[in-house]
């Protein structure tokens, strides 16, 4: 069965929210406003405005916040005379940013018999507290060294997670450990933790659990991993990356509604030259957000045992929505899109938004290197038991050696433009055999590019 | 206007719904005022009811904590005013903690360490702490006592009172003395627990202690104002209410209180002189006013009967002209 679900809702020409489905009316009534009030998520109001003053469909990705975690959807905007139309799909939940109070781990709360503790940078306990079925935590504890308390025990290559998760600033789990069990006795117990930072990312110390031997073990962590293009960087390390992708996002996410809004002259006239400078930063850094995505998803399908999703999925609907979606960017170059016709299906298995993200890259890359006035077709075929969409553009084509190395990551073909991370493609291949498919290309210099994913057919 | 009859014998033998009319008299007296949404109502509900727990728990087990909270929170808790406007401080700082950091600065980027490189760290620190080190370790580990084992915040034992302390545990104990029937070996024995309980009562390790020593610590070395700064810059708002605390000689949770009511106008006042750098400032402010239903003066609605009297002293001065 398809996992998406299309959320709908009405705005009238004030801006006033007349009506909308469940989750939509949720989340503006946790936003302050309600039915019969002005739509108070302020992206979307701003694309309401703007489709409403350009009396065109549009249709955005939508970033809102929602009390514990980040809305991001697709929206589509249907301006008429008396207001607008909302659809909104691929309704996901993304975590916000870490909180000065960070939760307590899981394990905490699963199992009542561990301690709970916290550390500052030096790994000085600065709280000890016992679960509610775990043994007394040893007196006179306060500001103690970690190690002075705990009895650290190496792993079997003589390594000290805790220490080296100290020297890393990272997570860390299964750190042995013996301490007093209170009854004149020994124990032994194991360590995690995560780490904790404040708002100018200064490392202020681990925060955890310590869990007896014998009480049920959560599964161990994730290692840490090494990607082979980024070497030692930290990049590969999960925690530095939700670090990077959280501090950039929200400041980039204002900086482009701030633009947008000095270049869409919400707040009245201003110079034009003004508001193609705001155009420039908000194209700037919706460019950096791109590239924030790209990094975060390519973090995300190098983890091993990455697997997609198997949704139903009709490829001929999802060509269409990734038509929807970039259809007025293709228009403001003049270029006409031959889409799938409406009843065209071609029924496949992949994960739903993933297809979707590797369409909107193709189709995105067809737009951007195709000449002004030109063509996109986009086809549905069926070979065996795989399901293929092909984008062909009348751009400038790739050449043979080029063919060999355009899925690589970082592989921009020699552009300098502002163009894309040289990350789409590499993720759209590895998403499409994560999937069960593939993505390849096939094009002569002059002749343009078709671009075709498989995936497995469905009868 | 007078209140049906019918209205009232009915409340008379339903306290549901005498509570319903009185909380709907109050609601229509002032519809416009903003009141606790259900999220401050449960931070209150929960610190209370973890501080009932705690302070229950200093008679020595002999109080059936469920079965006091049950009670309780039917017939509400004895001294109530007192209790929950320190829950009420403490939820609100919880709140104003708890957000999401938004507004970073400057991200300081972390140690790059390669991944087959020697790790060296030194488990015990080489050089001895200082006064400052030690002081700021005393304040973060008496924050972090206003945490239960699950990360939920709480009141301290250490950072109450001495005379709020003696009142709940009174009542305690005469909730108890009432369930166990009176008896007056129990009577004793649970005397002997309060006045143990209060004996063992340690405001030396509370957070106003810390804040001091901590205040104290920073002006001996003349770097109050920068590590006020510092603190604002790094979000470490228990180390920074501390310190606001110490200079004016309040207690920590009532600057906290302080702050997080304040009108932006009224931040630089309250703050001076341990905050001089405009910049340190609008952060602050940049924190506060994301949070949302803040009990500011401006969110309050007029004062209806200030307006009222003011009024009829109009009207009766322009009746007495003419």
């Amino acid at each position: 069965m398809m996992a998406e679900r299309v959320i709908r809702g009405r705005i009238d020409r004030s801006g006033i929210f007349v009506s909308g489905d469940a989750p939509l009316l949720r989340l503006q009534q946790r936003a302050g406003g309600g039915e019969g009030r002005p739509l108070a998520l302020p992206n979307l109001a701003r694309l309401v405005a703007l489709a409403q003053r350009l009396q065109r469909e549009i249709s955005r990705p939508l970033i809102a916040a929602d009390d514990h975690s980040d809305i991001h959807a697709l929206v589509r905007i249907m301006p008429d005379a008396e207001g607008a139309t909302l659809e909104i799909s691929d309704w996901r939940m993304g975590p916000v940013m870490q909180s000065q109070i960070p939760p307590v781990t899981e394990i905490a709360a699963v199992s009542p018999r561990a301690w709970m503790w916290e550390s500052d940078g030096q790994l000085r306990l600065i709280a000890l507290t016992a679960g509610a079925e775990a043994e007394p935590v040893p007196a006179e504890w306060e500001g103690r060294s970690l190690s002075e308390l705990f009895e650290l025990q190496p792993d079997g290559d003589g390594h000290f997670a805790v220490l080296r998760a100290l020297a890393r600033q990272a997570r860390f789990a299964g750190q042995r450990v013996r301490t007093d069990d209170g009854k004149g006795g020994r124990m032994v117990m194991t360590l995690a933790a995560e780490p904790l930072f404040d708002a100018a990312g200064g490392f202020t110390g681990f925060r955890g659990t310590a869990l007896p031997d014998d009480a049920p073990q959560p599964a161990p962590a994730p290692a840490a991993l090494t990607d082979p293009a980024f070497g030692s960087l930290p990049l590969s390390d999960p925690a530095f990356g939700r670090r990077i992708d959280g501090a950039l996002r929200g400041p980039l996410a204002r900086i482009i509604a701030t633009a947008e809004t000095i270049s869409g002259q919400f707040d009245g006239p201003i110079r034009a030259d003004y508001a193609r400078y705001a155009g420039d930063i908000a194209h700037a850094g919706r460019h950096l957000l791109g590239l924030v995505d790209d990094l975060a998803d390519l973090q995300n399908i190098e983890r091993p045992g990455f697997k997609a999703a198997r949704d139903e999925i009709d490829l001929g609907d999802l060509a269409r929505r990734a038509v929807g979606l970039l259809g007025m960017k293709a228009e403001e170059k003049g270029i006409r899109i031959d889409a799938p016709p409406i009843d065209d299906k071609m029924p496949a298995t992949g994960e739903f938004r993933r297809v979707l993200q590797v369409l909107l890259n193709l189709l995105g890359n067809a737009i951007r290197y195709s000449p002004a006035d030109s063509m996109i077709w986009i086809r549905l075929d069926r070979d065996g038991d795989h399901a293929m969409v092909t984008v062909a553009d009348q751009g400038q084509g790739i050449d043979a050696d080029q063919q060999a190395v355009v899925f690589e990551k970082f592989e921009r073909l020699g552009r300098t433009d502002s163009g894309g991370s040289g990350l789409g493609l590499y993720i759209a291949r590895r998403l499409a055999r994560a999937m069960d498919g593939d993505l390849t290309v096939d094009s002569a210099p002059g002749q343009g590019a078709r671009f075709t994913l498989s995936l497995p057919a469905r009868d | 206007m007078a209140e049906t009859p019918l209205f009232s014998q009915l409340a008379s033998v339903n306290p549901a719904l005498s509570a319903r009319l009185k909380e709907s008299a109050a609601f229509l007296a002032a519809p416009a005022a903003t009141r606790l949404s259900e999220e401050q109502r449960a931070l209150i509900l929960g610190i209370a009811r973890r501080l009932v727990g705690s302070v229950a728990g200093l008679l020595g087990g002999a109080v059936d904590v469920r079965a006091l909270w049950d009670d309780w929170a039917v017939q509400g808790l004895p001294g109530a005013a007192p209790v929950s406007s320190l829950c009420f401080a403490r939820a609100e700082e919880h709140r104003w903690r708890n957000q999401p950091v938004r507004d970073v600065g400057e991200t300081v980027p972390p140690r790059v360490i390669a991944a087959d490189a020697a790790i060296d760290v030194p488990v015990a620190a080489g050089s001895p702490p200082t006064a400052i080190d030690r002081a700021y370790l005393a304040l973060q580990i008496a924050d972090r006592r206003r945490f239960d084992a699950l990360g939920h915040p709480r009141i301290a034992i250490e950072d109450l009172d001495l005379d709020l302390l003696r009142a709940m545990l009174l009542d305690i104990a005469a909730w108890a003395l009432v369930r166990a029937g009176k008896d007056s070996a129990e009577a004793a024995r649970l005397g002997e627990a309060v006045r143990g309980a209060l004996a063992q009562h340690r405001p030396d390790r509370g957070i106003d202690r810390a804040a001091a020593d901590y205040h104290a610590a920073l002006a001996t070395a003349g770097t109050l104002a920068d590590s006020a700064a510092a603190a604002i810059a790094r979000h470490d708002w228990p180390g920074f209410v501390a310190l606001a605390a110490a200079t004016h000689e309040y207690r920590y949770d009532a600057m906290a209180l302080a702050l997080i009511t304040a009108e932006p106008a009224q931040l630089a006042p309250m703050l001076a002189p341990l905050v001089r750098d405009q910049a340190a400032l609008v952060t602050l402010e940049g924190s506060l006013a994301m949070l949302p239903g803040r009990a500011v003066a401006s969110a309050a609605p007029d004062d209806y009967t200030a307006a009222l009297q003011a009024r009829a002293a109009l009207f009766g001065e322009a009746e007495g002209a003419a």
